[in-house]
């Protein structure tokens, strides 16, 4: 007990206050939630300083954040702060999400007790998730400059929360494996750059960030996810087209998605999706479509219809190919690849017996 | 060529030439770099360069210079630092050199990134085995990278040509150094485990990047996994590295040309063909092993006795060695290569899960001659050039013969004096000959 100064709260207190701060806020009334939003605000800094520290004080020991981290499971405090985020106020909005990660990134050992907790309880995942979705349709349905406002805040919060969890291998799988992940497409395609690409950045880090896992959700989900991301291909915005089609990219050619590989480039819609966007306005989508497009040239073992539309457009690609990018001198990968991928339909021949 | 210009004479007349002047100093320069090269003289102090190693040309006829000179007449003079510009870099000093060339560091001028850049010199590599294929086949795979920017690979910024010159410049992320360094300035030759767990969980993230992006690195040990000032570890030279082909059924691949004590029993014992992939499993398991114990799980007198004994498997863990590490090295470290870790087993591991307390001193990153800091070394050419130069030009240069440096040990003070002596008396000629050093700065790319 320091002899001057306040004396500290347990991790009880604080916790309790908050608690019942978050509960008076989210019962609402006019001078009554003013007065809710400074309690949150204030009860939120003490927890942060338990966890971080100050320039002055140093974060508290292992006991007392074991203390704290059990009475934040115990309160459901984390599901609470996550569903009333929106009302509070600006600082106090990066505070929860600076306590949860902290929270989360904590171990015992070989355990992370957080990732063990929520895995108990997936609805903080889908509130952070579904925090972000409801606010889009909010936005999508209104836009009304105070939602956009709302929704603005609240979403780059709650993504760098998700982000966090989705380094979790079995966080990852929860958010995979329900049907908000779906919810993504049409989240990254939001006309607000910021939003959108935040959301992008987390859909991203779901898909390629434990290979295995995302190898088997895409193989196991081929359709629904494909169609879903043929969507994107498609968009009306420049940056999610862009984006999208260098993800595509990724995932095609990392060797982990092989299988995903294989069975994509055996699709002749999706071969005739990539030579339209060879042909797009925009250079840098060309460049990516190319990048998307050799793969299916390069294909030793190309099933019959999509050598059928390699064949019928043998002449035009060759044709098109040699005009192609011809700038990028320097660039002697691409160069490479582009006089091999030249020869190679150069050299395609029906398969007799057809 | 008048003789007395090498020597220590005091009627000396700088008024000549200045063509001849300098000429006459590149010799000297000459000279100084052959004695340096053997590593012979011990340097005088810690702020004085000697080696002019900013790579003198070939292409000076020595047999015009040939003349006698007794060697304590011959008068070394002190580098002045010239400010050279490649491309939008600013080159510093010489920070390691390799079988393949030099790494100097460098600024780049518009980003203000630190870097560091491979000098290759294809005379050079036309006379090692291989040389130009393995560096064309890095290149490639650098190139391949350069997208991504992996935070645990040590990738390429950017690649200069010099047509003229024969040179190739590859500006890479600018790390401190390897993990060999590390291990070499410490009497144990090991990290305390938390600190080995904090290389090994970034060794195989970058491992798994690498694998995903279908290139097999075959030659991962200490010494090529290099780290920043923010102890972040990046895995470097992917010289011998292959790349499975975008089609092929599984990971095989036919050769192995690392590093022999790294290498798996499937290479030691000769194989045609054997899983790619795993061999790096192996060689990290090796390096975890090497990191933590300071010794090596294989050894042998020579290569053949070393294959001998990696080709059984058998090895040994020392007892201070306790679950759960235990079980990891024995996983990466099975013979056979189906039945060893892979990368996903590795990740699930207890081991590869838990943070270590901290106990032990951690292994700091060795000084860069002296200078803990790893200050910048681009910096003093900067401050020299646009600073120093027209104010007080040649206060730094300084001529000391041999006889000086051999007696620098003992007779430090004298040495200081003559310097200073000789200082006054070449003041102004070096102001002449440094139009010449900047004319020559400005040879560009």
């Amino acid at each position: 007990m320091p002899l001057f100064g306040k004396s500290q709260k347990s991790p009880a207190d604080v916790v309790r206050a908050l608690k019942e701060s978050v509960n008076a806020l989210e019962r609402g009334g006019e001078k009554k939630a003013e007065k809710a939003q400074e309690d949150v605000s204030k009860n939120l800094v003490l927890i942060k300083n338990m966890l971080y520290g100050t320039s002055d004080a140093e974060p508290q020991t292992d006991i007392i954040v074991a203390q704290l981290a059990q009475e934040l499971y115990n309160s459901n405090l984390l599901l609470l702060l996550i569903q009333n985020l929106s009302k509070i106020d600006f600082e106090g909005k990066k505070d929860v999400a600076q306590v949860f990660n902290n929270i989360l990134r904590r171990q015992i050992g070989t355990r992370s007790p957080t990732v063990e907790y929520i895995c108990t309880k997936p609805e903080i995942l889908f509130q952070l998730m579904a925090g972000l979705v409801k606010c889009l349709y909010v936005y999508s349905e209104l836009y009304g400059l105070i939602c956009r406002y709302e929704t603005q805040e609240i979403a780059l919060n709650c993504g760098t929360m998700l982000r966090e969890c989705a380094r979790y291998e079995a966080l990852a799988k929860i958010m995979l494996n329900s049907d908000d992940f779906y919810n993504f497409f049409t989240y990254v395609e939001v006309s607000t750059f910021d939003i959108a690409s935040d959301a992008f950045s987390t859909f991203k880090e779901l898909l390629t960030r434990h290979k295995i896992l995302c190898a088997e959700f895409l193989e196991t989900n081929y359709e629904k996810v494909f169609s879903h991301y043929q969507r994107l291909l498609n968009s009306e915005n420049y940056v999610t087209r862009r984006q999208s089609l260098k993800l595509l990219g990724e995932l095609l050619l990392d060797r982990h998605n092989f299988t995903v590989m294989t069975r994509y480039i055996s699709n002749p819609d999706n071969l005739k999706l990539m030579m339209n966007m060879l042909k797009e306005r925009s250079r840098n989508i060309q460049f990516e479509a190319f990048h998307v497009f050799k793969v299916f040239v390069a294909n030793p073992n190309k099933p019959k219809p999509i050598l059928d539309i390699l064949l019928r457009n043998q002449e035009k690609l060759v044709e098109f190919l040699m005009k192609f990018h011809t700038d990028r001198a320097e660039d002697e990968q691409f160069n490479d690849e582009k006089a091999y991928l030249i020869r190679q339909i150069q050299e395609l021949r029906p398969v007799p017996g057809h | 060529m008048d003789k007395k210009m090498c020597n220590t004479s005091k009627s000396y007349d700088n008024s000549e030439n200045v063509d001849d002047d300098f000429e006459n100093e590149r010799e000297v320069n000459n000279r100084i770099f052959s004695v340096e090269s053997d590593e012979e003289l011990p340097p005088v102090s810690g702020g004085e360069l000697w080696i002019n190693d900013n790579g003198i040309e070939d292409d000076v006829n020595i047999c015009n210079f040939f003349h006698r000179v007794d060697s304590d007449q011959i008068i070394y003079q002190t580098k002045k630092r010239k400010l050279k510009i490649i491309g939008k870099y600013v080159m510093g000093d010489l920070l390691g050199e390799g079988s393949y060339g030099k790494v100097k560091e460098m600024l780049d001028i518009d980003t203000l990134c630190r870097r560091a850049v491979k000098i290759l010199k294809q005379k050079k590599l036309r006379r090692i085995p291989n040389g130009e294929q393995n560096v064309q086949r890095e290149i490639r795979l650098l190139k391949l990278l350069k997208g991504d920017k992996h935070k645990n690979i040590c990738n390429l910024v950017d690649i200069l040509y010099n047509e003229q010159k024969q040179k190739m410049y590859l500006v890479m992320e600018y790390c401190v150094g390897s993990l060999q360094s590390l291990l070499d300035s410490t009497p144990s030759k090991r990290f305390p485990f938390y600190q080995a767990h904090g290389y090994f969980t970034q060794l195989i993230d970058g491992l798994e990047y690498l694998h995903g992006m279908r290139i097999v690195h075959k030659d991962i040990k200490p010494g090529n996994l290099l780290l920043t000032l923010g102890g972040e570890l990046k895995i470097s030279d992917l010289g011998v590295a292959e790349t499975i082909d975008l089609f092929a059924e599984d990971d095989t691949c036919h050769n192995g040309q690392g590093s022999p004590a790294f290498q798996p029993p499937e290479i030691a014992n000769g194989l045609e063909c054997f899983p790619g992939y795993k061999v790096d499993i192996w060689s990290a398991g090796v390096t975890l092993y090497n990191v933590t114990t300071g010794i090596y799980p294989f050894e042998g007198d020579n290569i053949y006795r070393l294959f001998e004994n990696i080709g059984t498997g058998n090895f040994t863990i020392p007892d201070e060695i306790e679950e759960p590490l235990k079980g990891l090295l024995l996983g990466m470290l099975r013979m056979d290569p189906q039945r060893r870790f892979s990368i996903q087993d590795i990740k699930k591991h207890a081991w590869f899960l838990q943070r270590p307390p901290r106990l032990g001193e951690e292994v700091p990153i060795p000084p860069f001659r002296g200078d803990e800091l790893h200050s910048m070394t681009v910096l003093p050419y900067l401050i020299e050039h646009y600073y120093d130069c027209h104010s007080d030009a040649g206060s730094d240069i300084q001529f000391i013969t041999e006889r000086d440096l051999n007696g620098a040990k003992t007779e430090k003070r004298q040495t200081t004096e003559e310097r200073q002596h000789a200082d006054v008396e070449h003041e102004e000629e070096m102001e002449e000959t440094d139009i010449v050093h900047n004319s020559e700065t400005d040879t560009r790319l």
